[in-house]
């Protein structure tokens, strides 16, 4: 078989170009739709406070050598006391509050609404360009891969002597699926949720409120554990001579 | 793409860091990145590379992005970041997919008509 094989035209415009702009599009529409949907929440009283605690005690813990010991004793005690410190959960309390948040629908929910929004787009997609885009070489990718990629490739064309480099329509659907992440992140601002893996870390390491008693504890630990150091005594120093360097140049 | 200083005490033990401003040239290093390996993408497909020759235009690439970018911090990583890591390193192997699509997709455009 010729090494160079010359594609129609009529694939460029009808079946890349389209494909792409499919994509973009849906990626910017999902991100207005799950704008509009995050939008109709009604929080909840309680673990907005701890949230808002759990917050408050962590700014003290990163901001910890920026004041004094005292100071910062004194509002370690406010959190962790053990008679009516914020952070302080009795143990029955703690697990009423653990099995509420399981039962709780309105979190279900939301979880179930933000992973269908993120597959639903993929899926129907995915079927659409299955249906109407296989059994022809698509596109030609500029560098050569082992045989092993061929089965995964090459998935509509039936014919084994085709170069590896020629893959199907199908490719080309993940490789735009994995290439416009860094294209939304610039159209789209910081906030978009068309990130699966950014999406990921978000929702296992900021689940705000779905298990306060856990975090509570958690921050009550770790600002128990540490150990205050004032880092700015030695700040006038620093500033004397900075001022000296300054009145020198003059 | 201002990078926003912020106070390092480098003689002290405890770092006294902006988290803002950290974050926010993080932030601009990221989009700075994803421009370049589009725009290199589009480049590299033009010009024809294939093979090997695409990948280490990517990486010429990104060197001179770090090397811009070193330049842009006054070649001081501490009044900027936390380390030297993130000026040189990050963000490279995200940037290099885009790369990978927008080299295809120009190299088929111009190429393989």
């Amino acid at each position: 078989m010729a090494d160079d094989l010359v594609l129609d035209t009529a694939i460029r415009n009808w079946v890349l170009v389209p494909l792409s702009v499919v994509m973009v599009l849906i990626g910017v529409l999902r991100y207005f739709v799950s704008k509009l949907i995050r939008s109709s929440q009604n929080p909840d009283t309680k673990a907005i406070k701890e949230g808002q605690a759990v917050i408050r005690a962590r700014n003290l813990r990163s901001a910890a050598h920026l004041i004094p010991s005292k100071s910062f004793r004194s509002r370690r005690i406010y959190f962790t006391n053990e008679e009516n410190g914020l952070l302080y959960v009795p143990k029955e309390e703690a697990q009423k509050a653990q099995a509420q948040m399981f039962q709780d629908p309105n979190m279900a929910m939301d979880m179930m609404k933000k992973n269908l929004s993120m597959i639903i787009p993929q899926t129907l997609t995915f079927a659409w360009v299955n249906f109407f885009f296989s059994g022809f070489v698509a596109a030609k990718i500029p560098f050569p891969l082992t045989p092993r990629f061929r089965s995964m490739l090459q998935n509509g064309i039936d014919l084994s002597t085709v170069d590896v480099s020629y893959v199907s329509s199908r490719s080309w659907y993940f490789l735009n699926l994995f290439g416009l992440r860094g294209f939304f992140s610039l159209i789209l601002g910081e906030e978009n949720a068309t990130d699966d893996a950014q999406r990921m870390m978000q929702m296992s390491g900021g689940g705000f409120g779905f298990d306060p008693s856990k975090s509570l504890g958690a921050e009550k630990d770790s600002l128990d554990i540490i150990q205050h150091e004032w880092a700015l005594p030695k700040m006038e120093h620093r500033a004397q001579d900075v001022l000296k360097n300054l009145a020198k140049k003059l | 793409m201002a990078t926003q200083d912020k106070r390092s005490d480098t003689s002290d033990f405890p770092e006294i860091i902006n988290t803002d401003n950290l974050q926010s040239n993080m932030k601009s290093i990221y989009y700075s990145r994803t421009f370049l390996s589009i725009i290199g993408g589009v480049i590299a497909g033009i010009w024809g590379f294939t093979g090997f020759t695409g990948f280490v235009f990517y990486f010429v690439v990104m060197l001179a992005a770090s090397f811009g970018l070193a330049a842009k911090a006054k070649f001081s990583a501490d009044s900027y970041f936390d380390s030297w890591n993130r000026v040189l390193l990050d963000g490279i192997l995200g940037g290099l997919m885009s790369f990978v699509l927008f080299w295809t997709f120009a190299y088929d455009i111009v190429h393989i008509f």
